[in-house]
């Protein structure tokens, strides 16, 4: 390596530099400028400093190159990947705009320095092309958001939900980590385009299906697909909403992206399809097992919950087994690029919904002590333009018509009927999800009828009852509505012109080569 | 005779299983985390033998990042029992349970 490839490295990765640097910038600025200055002034100093770090950084990658470059096999730069990191920056400045609420810590600079160090390894999630900037990128999200989850001390779960968080993490990681050993002792290589190279035409081999196994692990834990969602419903109940929205969106996003390019790059199909093609790399069953148990688990175990966030949970869990059938469509070659880009553009719009419903959540639970679904009894009334970005945000959850989450499960169960080789299982996993999806529709509506229908039964007397005291600040235009009435702007949006954002990536994804 | 790749394999699988079922059955919090840390460590062992008898170094570098991460997931996972210490006065498992379906 001589210097020019250097200085090549950091025009490559300038953005992800950028947001590092503004880490470190909010927290310098918040230990020596703003010590002693009241804890609101240093809330919004920082994230004044995140939106400048974040609009520099999108900036940056809007200058996108004209086909895909590489460095070095490590470092992976093409239009593609620079869509997802200005989603995955979009989505930080929104969750530090949440943050401006966060009156749970004093420690505001740690707080948007974690949250910008995340975001810079959910960058590094989507640029990786090497096992080692794949597990890099995957830790450096993880010991980020970690902390973030525990930094409500005062809370009576947050630390819990952090613990649980950490140590599935940690396990999921060693886990992954211990199948990537065995890849590269199969492969001799830690590049995925190398890996699918010397694996190519290997028939099947219980080493190697082991080792694709114990791989995906980890990317299972980061999207919370069952078997491995047991943190999500906990973490997104203790953690802080603004984390749990961030963990919910970017890291959802992310995730989903590497698992595509994972799959798509290290573990192509083989050389003789039709025969024993469903086994010859191993993760098509494995796919489709997580696909299957998310979708069905998620959906049923949503029916059971009293708590908007754990509601939320388990219906991020059932998304995961729909986003996971778009994986899965990566399967054959022919058909991988609608594919990938219906992949995308699925948890482009998840991530922007959920965002969206965490922040009504935040507002619920900031008024009324925590998100029960019955303290939203009244929410039409109180704060109207808050429930109307709930019902967007939900029925697109629901996949409604007008709404993102219809053209995006359309795409989907498209790609996933059209993999070639695997019909059947494609063809019943897609059924599986349409006889799923009314019972999303309750669940979901369950909640819209709470916010819009029910009358609350008692109103408590005295102004400093809990739920009526603060009943007069609650109409206030605060910053969760401002972020929800975007989130629903770009929900709606992207519902009823999908071509916005699926033409740009069908372009992006043609551009670097599928 | 000299040991081939597939012993050191046995081995570090051996480690892994040992440091899996640690997590699974121990109660106590660090004692948990030793045994992930133990998992880890299984993995570097199959990193270093494959890139040992494959041939390039791509394999020890791995490790040494593998090595930095495990550093600071220690600093992390410490913390957060400090906390939960400090907050509860216990470090078992038994004891996680606000949390519930």
């Amino acid at each position: 390596m001589n210097n020019a490839a250097y200085i090549q490295l950091f025009k490559l990765a300038g953005p992800e530099m950028l947001i590092a640097l503004a880490a470190l910038a909010v927290l310098l600025v918040d230990l020596t400028l703003m010590r002693g200055a009241p804890v609101r002034a240093r809330r919004v100093i920082a994230v004044l400093l995140t939106g400048v770090g974040g609009f520099a950084a999108a900036l940056y990658l809007l200058q996108v190159p004209l086909r895909a470059v590489s460095w070095g096999g490590l470092w992976a730069v093409d239009p593609l990947t620079q869509l997802v990191k200005l989603g995955l920056v979009g989505l930080a400045v929104l969750t530090a705009v949440l943050s401006l609420e966060a009156d749970y810590t004093d420690h505001v600079g740690e707080h948007f320095a974690l949250l910008l160090l995340a975001t810079v390894g959910l960058m590094v999630m989507a640029g990786a092309a090497d096992l080692v900037l794949v597990f890099l990128g995957l830790e450096l999200t993880g010991l980020s958001l970690y902390p973030l989850v525990a930094l409500n001390k005062a809370g009576p779960r947050a630390t819990e939900a952090a613990l649980k968080y950490f140590f599935f993490g940690a396990l999921a990681a060693a886990v992954t980590l211990f199948g990537f050993s065995f890849l590269y002792g199969l492969s001799g290589t830690t590049n995925l385009a190398g890996i699918a190279a010397a694996l190519r035409g290997r028939g099947f081999d219980p080493l190697l299906a082991l080792a694709v196994v114990f791989s995906l692990v980890g990317f299972g834990f980061k999207v919370a697909a069952v078997p491995f969602h047991l943190w999500a419903p906990d973490a997104y109940q203790g953690a802080p909403t603004p984390v749990a929205a961030f963990i919910a969106s970017g890291s959802k996003l992310a995730g989903f992206f590497l698992l595509g390019r994972f799959v798509a790059l290290a573990l192509p199909e083989s050389g003789d399809a039709g025969r024993a093609a469903l086994f010859t790399p191993g993760w098509v069953p494995a796919v489709a097992v997580l696909a299957l148990a998310s979708m069905v688990l998620g959906n049923l175990a949503a029916l059971a919950q009293r708590d908007l966030k754990r509601l939320l949970a388990y219906s991020a869990i059932a998304h995961a087994g729909y986003l996971l059938l778009a994986v899965l469509a990566l399967n054959g070659a022919a058909n991988r690029p609608a594919a990938l880009a219906a992949l995308v553009y699925y948890a482009g719009t998840y991530a922007l919904a959920g965002l969206g419903a965490f922040a009504v959540a935040g507002h619920v639970e900031r008024h009324a002590g925590a998100a029960a679904l019955n303290h939203l009894t009244g929410l039409g009334r109180r704060a109207p333009w808050l429930a109307a970005g709930l019902a967007v945000f939900l029925l697109s959850l629901a996949g409604l018509p007008p709404l993102a989450g219809f053209p995006a499960k359309f795409y989907v169960f498209a790609a996933a009927l059209n993999t070639p080789h695997a019909g059947a299982v494609s063809l019943g996993l897609v059924v599986v999800a349409l006889l799923l999806s009314p019972v999303g529709f309750y669940y979901y509506l369950r909640v819209l009828k709470l916010a819009f229908v029910t009358e609350s039964e008692k109103r408590p007397a005295g102004p400093d009852a809990p739920g009526n005291s603060p009943q007069g600040g609650e109409n206030r235009f605060g910053v969760e509505t401002a972020v929800a009435l975007l989130a629903a702007a770009g929900v709606l949006g992207l519902g009823l012109f999908p071509q916005w954002l699926l033409g740009p990536l069908q372009a992006a994804v043609r551009e670097a080569g599928g | 005779m000299n040991p081939g790749l597939e012993h050191y394999l046995v081995v570090s699988a051996l480690l892994f299983c040992l440091g899996l079922v640690g997590v699974v059955l121990r109660r106590n919090l660090l004692v948990i985390y030793m045994s992930l840390e133990l998992m880890l460590n299984a993995a570097n062992l199959a990193l270093v033998a494959a890139s040992r008898f494959v041939g390039n170094l791509d394999g020890q570098v791995m490790v040494f990042f593998v090595v930095t991460v495990a550093a600071a997931e220690v600093a992390v996972g410490l913390a957060l029992i400090v906390a939960l210490y400090r907050r509860r006065q216990t470090a078992h498992v038994e004891d996680l349970t606000t949390l519930r379906l």
